[in-house]
């Protein structure tokens, strides 16, 4: 075989080669795209499948009745409202492992502000503030000062969890109401009181939020640029794209988003819980990854992350129900050990032309 | 403000670094309008010329004018404003954005944030559509091919309203086909008030699209012709070489008739069939320019890459990986010293004995003694300029970086050295050391093979000559009195 | 111009910035503590002195796999996860089979050390698998090693269904945890970990192995071209890092003879804290185990100044947090200057 001959040969090789994996990434994209609502779905079907009965939680034992689905989203208002920011910054090729201490931090705070006389307004601006505050120092840490990520946000991790455990009063496992100073009943009209569809203020302000993010990803400059920057750096920085700012204001959104977790898990639970937010950010992590995200940044819908929060939302509730406690931990992590491979295997870098 | 004839003018530009004078005294004019080729060897200073128009290095003295006014940009971005874009090799696109978002990345228009649909954009897209009619705005950059995705950021640089882009090599990666359209559109710029400064080795190209052509040679300036008045491409390769005296090859006494490196049908993503022996003892040189695949060959056999085809060593087949590699008694000095070849936080004496710890160790245990003693023996011999072994290797100089790499790579007794471009970046006085230690290697019995871009390196010392060109092996020539330089250049170049 | 070499280079007796930053830490370390000295109410006692290092010997276990790891670049949060399901197993193995209806008093009836082999080589399988996806399937350290942690010590939670075991235990069982230097309060563990660390030390500075796990760390792509297999020695560090949190659990496990579910929570951040005060870098190829060891001193002096100030435990989030930021800026802003 000459050269010409073998350099044919190589040529139509390539060419088949080409095809085959052309017409397997159509395929790949497919499943991609539609995946995880199967995923959904198959959860939903088998939990009601599965009899439930023999658990209160679930009044007459359908996971698809009204009380039960009621229950269901009302528990997943902290996830729904955290895991789209965490998305976007995650997009941008970023992490923030402190947003379960952020929110413990922000119910703490909220339920002190509420038990020591400050009306709502005050209440509500104060403890937004603080999650600003919060977010713009995980961005100071790690744009500024460019610590690694994932050591800054572990350092404030322990920062925010240490101070909103400092804040509890030692006698106590957390800001709540007493004999002596009872926690007033408002409290709970965020989180917990039935405003529309049987659902409370913090659920349709966290559905708002989603939305609003959705948005911004698709829509809007900030996402856009989160896409780029994630993506290719350089060639953002080359465009006159200011990246440190960009993803500063990831980190304050995060934050901001934090501080409404923690409201709505203090306002439901009458009391602020230091450790309320403990292993939020792997759930986030954990729906960010169902949801297609690459972890290096540049891909990754909210849309789709929020699918993943409520999957994850009806493993855990539906989980509950039929396994003690104790199978929690090991359950969640075979869950995010799964993610990680379905992860793997569909967000894949494409192989060299 | 009325345009001036020239849309560029460089007088006496000068840039040094540390022990080189890259660019030395360099003066031409660029006309508006026309597409202006840069050609010149490696190191001829063609790519630092480049880095100073585009502000990513600052000159060391002389003017540059730009329509008319003093240029002088601190940064790629000044330069992006003052009208400069740049194609480099490595593309600046982002791929999990569409073509649209891609285009318009940096000018956005916007309201409270959101992103407008406004008639910038379409005009952007229509400015794309002028050039290449069959991308859609809305596909994903990620599944364009390289040819395609140049494309768009030609669109985005004529979008941004740039009257001078800069493409560096740019159909390394691409078609034939491909080329003919890229030159369409380059053809298309022109008659659009954009001026096109086009630096590519493949002289056949230069003829074809360029309307004057510059020639850069050790830093200076050689000429500026209309492509016109160049008769042939023989005429542009001697201007190219010039009055370079060769140092006299000795061919040597003693040549040994055994393989020891069996090449066979050779193939990856770069690389086409290539197939070739060296036998042992000998000093085989690979020549080539940029994009002719001497690095993706070094790498193949190395085992770093994978690949198809045989590669037989000693009569073995050659297992993939370096550590493979290594075993079996081959070594390589990479391109990129400081990103693949040294520890650059780590001292010199950390560096040195990487590749052959067992010769310093015992049981598992490093020996400090021997490790110091081979380290300042390699030092002595290579000359690395430093007071003391434990210097980091990131204090050193690019010359004596690649010194201490040489040393790594020397210290694994390898009995087949692959050296690629050994001496860039290296002065001349401590070229000639390294040429002499390569042919004192090759009395010792070892079998050397030198992928270079620079002729007169291989010229000088090496006892074989393999040409490539576009991941092909096109010519293998024995060294002697009558090898013809310009016909290698030819071959190098495209020709056939 | 490049220098011309006018005497043979000596062998320096400058300081390498790892040593350097080391002996930064070691004075912080003693400014510390002679802070503690004035503003603590008896903390300069010698039996306080010596409780720095033997009420955390655990940590510094700990510690060598994690900076080891971290020298390569590569986090792993799975240890403190590893500690607890180690020392869990090491007890369900050893329970005397005895057919009781309550579960958790009924274990396999394995003698001991068969029981703890069993145990070991379950930790190590945890690290197994973090290698799989770290070095094999290339997915960030910090993710892979959370899940593990989940894993590990749900495991640990379900055999002791969310308690402890405790019954039925041989006599055997607590020899390990009782063992130690009579008359002090240096246990076997103690001792343990002070060899465990000079042999982490020995390979760090005078092994082929332990020069290959800077080469990663300063630059994995020269160190594959260099010949190393940088997928093999991650697996090995990881196995390594398993093994020594299950050696801690073991040590634990026989002290407390009993197997709890909650053991080590939170360790495996301590650990981490530690090696970054001790002046490891994430960046890769610097930093020592020996400054590790430094590092869990000061840590140790910090918590024991706030137990001695009698701020309450939950201070110790809060002062984590902030010892390591400050470790973080300082070390830098020293390196800078140094560098001029």
């Amino acid at each position: 075989m000459n050269s010409q001959e073998h350099t044919d040969v190589i040529n139509a090789k390539e060419k088949t080669l080409r095809q085959q994996f052309d017409q397997s990434a159509a395929v790949r994209s497919v499943i991609k795209q539609f995946y995880i609502y199967v995923v959904l779905a198959l959860i939903v079907l088998v939990l009601s499948v599965v009899k439930l009965d023999q658990v209160s939680l679930f009044g007459r034992g359908s996971f698809l009745s009204p009380d039960s689905l009621i229950n269901l989203l009302r528990s997943s208002v902290p996830i729904l409202t955290l895991s789209a920011p965490f998305t976007l910054l995650m997009i941008s090729g970023y992490i923030d492992l402190s947003v379960g201490s952020a929110m413990s931090l922000s119910a703490v705070v909220f339920a002190w502000l509420i038990l020591n006389g400050f009306s709502f307004l005050p209440t509500l601006g104060l403890t937004l503030i603080l999650g600003i505050v919060l977010g713009s120092f995980n961005g100071l840490l790690v744009m500024k000062l460019r610590i690694t990520p994932v050591i800054a946000t572990l350092v404030t991790l322990n920062l925010f969890k240490g101070i909103a455990l400092l804040i509890v009063p030692n006698n106590l496992s957390a800001i709540k109401g007493s004999a002596q100073q009872p926690m007033p009943a408002w409290i709970n009209d965020y989180g917990r009181q039935e405003v529309f569809l049987g659902l409370p203020w913090a659920f349709w302000i966290g559905v708002l939020m989603i939305i609003v993010l959705i948005i911004v990803q698709r829509r809007t400059l900030l996402g856009k640029y989160a896409a780029a920057i994630g993506g290719n750096r350089t060639a953002a920085e080359l465009s006159g794209i200011n990246a440190v700012k960009y993803v500063w204001v990831l980190y304050i959104v995060l934050g901001l988003c934090a501080a409404l977790a923690g409201m709505a898990r203090a306002s439901y639970m009458s009391l602020g819980d230091p450790l309320s937010g403990d292993g939020m950010e792997t759930n986030c992590i954990i729906a960010v990854l169902l949801g297609g995200t690459s972890f290096s940044g540049g891909e990754g819908s909210v849309a789709k992350t929020i699918i993943g929060a409520l999957i994850i939302v009806c493993v855990t509730v539906g989980l509950l129900t039929v396994i003690p406690a104790y199978w929690q931990t090991v359950a969640k992590g075979t869950v995010l050990i799964v993610a990680v491979v379905l992860n793997h295997l569909l967000v894949r870098e494409k192989v060299k032309a | 403000m009325a345009l001036t004839e020239n849309v560029l003018e460089i007088r006496d530009l000068v840039k040094d670094f540390p022990g080189v004078r890259a660019v030395n005294n360099v003066s031409f004019d660029i006309k508006r309008n026309t597409v202006h080729c840069l050609v010149g060897e490696n190191g001829a200073g063609k790519s630092t010329l480049i880095k100073i128009l585009t502000g990513a290095y600052m000159r060391t003295s002389g003017l540059i004018r730009l329509n008319g006014e003093e240029y002088n940009p601190h940064s790629t971005r000044d330069a992006k404003q003052k009208g400069i874009s740049t194609l480099f090799q490595e593309l600046n696109v982002v791929d999990q954005l569409t073509i649209e978002e891609n285009l318009t990345l940096g000018m956005e228009d916007t309201t409270f944030g959101f992103l407008r649909h406004t008639d910038k954009i379409n005009k952007i897209v229509g400015v794309m559509n002028s050039i290449e009619p069959s991308l859609k705005p809305r596909q994903l950059v990620s599944s364009l091919s390289v040819a395609k995705k140049q494309i768009v950021e030609i669109a985005k640089a004529v979008a941004a309203e740039s009257n001078i882009i800069i493409m560096d090599e740019p159909t390394a990666a691409i078609s034939e086909s491909e080329i003919a359209r890229l030159f369409t559109i380059i053809k298309n710029l022109r008659a659009t008030n954009v001026t096109v400064i086009y630096i590519s080795h493949r002289l056949d190209e230069i003829f074809e699209i360029g309307d004057y052509v510059t020639v850069m040679r050790d830093g200076m300036h050689v000429e500026t012709k209309p492509v016109s008045q160049i008769q042939d491409r023989s005429e542009l390769i001697k201007m190219m070489i010039g009055k370079t005296v060769f140092e006299q090859y000795t061919p040597r006494e003693g040549h040994c008739e055994d393989t020891i490196l069996q090449v066979k049908h050779l193939s990856n993503h770069q690389l086409s069939d290539v197939s070739f022996d060296v036998h042992a003892g000998e000093i085989a040189g690979f020549y080539g320019l940029v994009g002719a695949g001497k690095t993706e060959l070094a790498r193949a056999i190395y085992g770093a890459d994978a690949y198809e085809g045989d590669i037989l060593f000693k009569g073995k087949k050659l297992q993939l990986g370096p550590d493979k590699a290594i075993a079996s008694g081959i070594a390589l000095v990479p391109e990129e010293r400081r990103s693949q070849g040294l520890f650059t936080i780590l001292t010199i004496r950390s560096n040195v004995p990487v590749m052959n710890m067992a010769k310093i160790s015992r049981g598992g245990f490093i020996n400090s003694a021997m490790e110091r003693s081979a380290t300042l023996e390699y030092v002595q011999k290579l000359k690395i300029a430093t007071n003391s072994i434990e210097k980091e290797a990131a204090k050193l100089s690019g010359g004596n970086q690649q010194k201490v790499v040489l040393s790594k790579c020397l210290f694994a007794d390898a009995d087949l050295l692959m050296l690629d471009e050994p001496t860039r970046g290296i002065d001349v006085g401590a070229k000639s050391e390294i040429y002499s230690l390569i042919r004192q290697l090759s009395k010792e019995g070892k079998t050397i093979m030198i992928f270079s871009s620079e002729l007169p390196e291989i010229m000088n010392i090496c006892d074989s000559i393999y040409l490539m060109y576009d991941g092909r092996l096109k010519a293998t020539l024995r060294n002697g009195c009558d090898i013809d330089s310009e016909k290698i250049l030819h071959i190098v170049t495209g020709g056939e | 111009m490049e220098n011309k070499l006018e005497r043979k280079p000596a062998v320096s007796t400058k300081l390498s910035d790892e040593s350097f930053i080391t002996f930064f830490m070691i004075g912080v370390l003693i400014v510390l503590f002679v802070l503690a000295c004035f503003v603590v109410p008896n903390f300069y006692r010698t039996q306080n002195m010596i409780n720095l290092v033997t009420n955390n010997w655990f940590y510094i276990v700990l510690g060598i796999g994690v900076s080891f790891l971290l020298i390569t670049g590569n986090f792993d949060m799975s240890v403190g996860g590893n500690i607890a399901l180690t020392a869990v197993l090491s007890v369900y193995f050893c329970q005397a089979a005895t057919g009781s209806p309550n579960d958790l008093a009924n274990g396999l009836g394995l003698p001991y050390p068969v029981a703890i082999g069993l145990a070991l080589l379950c930790a190590m399988s945890v690290g197994a698998l973090n290698a799989f996806f770290i070095a094999r399937l290339k997915v960030p350290s910090i993710i892979v090693t959370l899940g593990t942690m989940m894993l590990a010590r749900g495991t640990a939670q379900v055999v002791t269904e969310g308690a402890q075991r405790n019954t039925s235990l041989p006599d055997v069982f607590g020899m390990l945890g009782s063992m130690g230097i009579p008359g002090t309060t240096i246990k076997l563990a103690v001792l343990v970990m002070l060899a465990l660390v000079i042999i982490a030390l020995i390979v760090e500075k005078r092994t082929v192995f332990g020069r290959r796990i800077y080469l990663i760390g300063a630059n994995p792509k020269a160190a594959r071209l260099s010949g190393i297999s940088v997928e093999r020695y991650l697996t090995a560090l990881y196995i390594l890092s398993a093994l020594l949190a299950g050696i801690a659990g073991i040590l634990l496990a026989s002290e407390f003879r009993s197997g709890m579910s909650g053991q080590a929570t939170g360790y495996e951040f301590d650990a981490l804290v530690i090696s970054l005060l001790g002046g490891v870098s994430i960046a890769g190829g610097f930093g020592s185990v020996g400054g590790m060891f430094v590092g869990a001193l000061i840590l140790a002096v910090v918590k024991s100044s706030a137990t001695g100030l009698l701020l309450s435990p939950n201070w110790q989030f809060t002062l984590k947090g902030i010892v390591t930021f400050i470790a973080i800026i300082a070390q830098r802003y020293a390196l800078d200057k140094r560098r001029g």
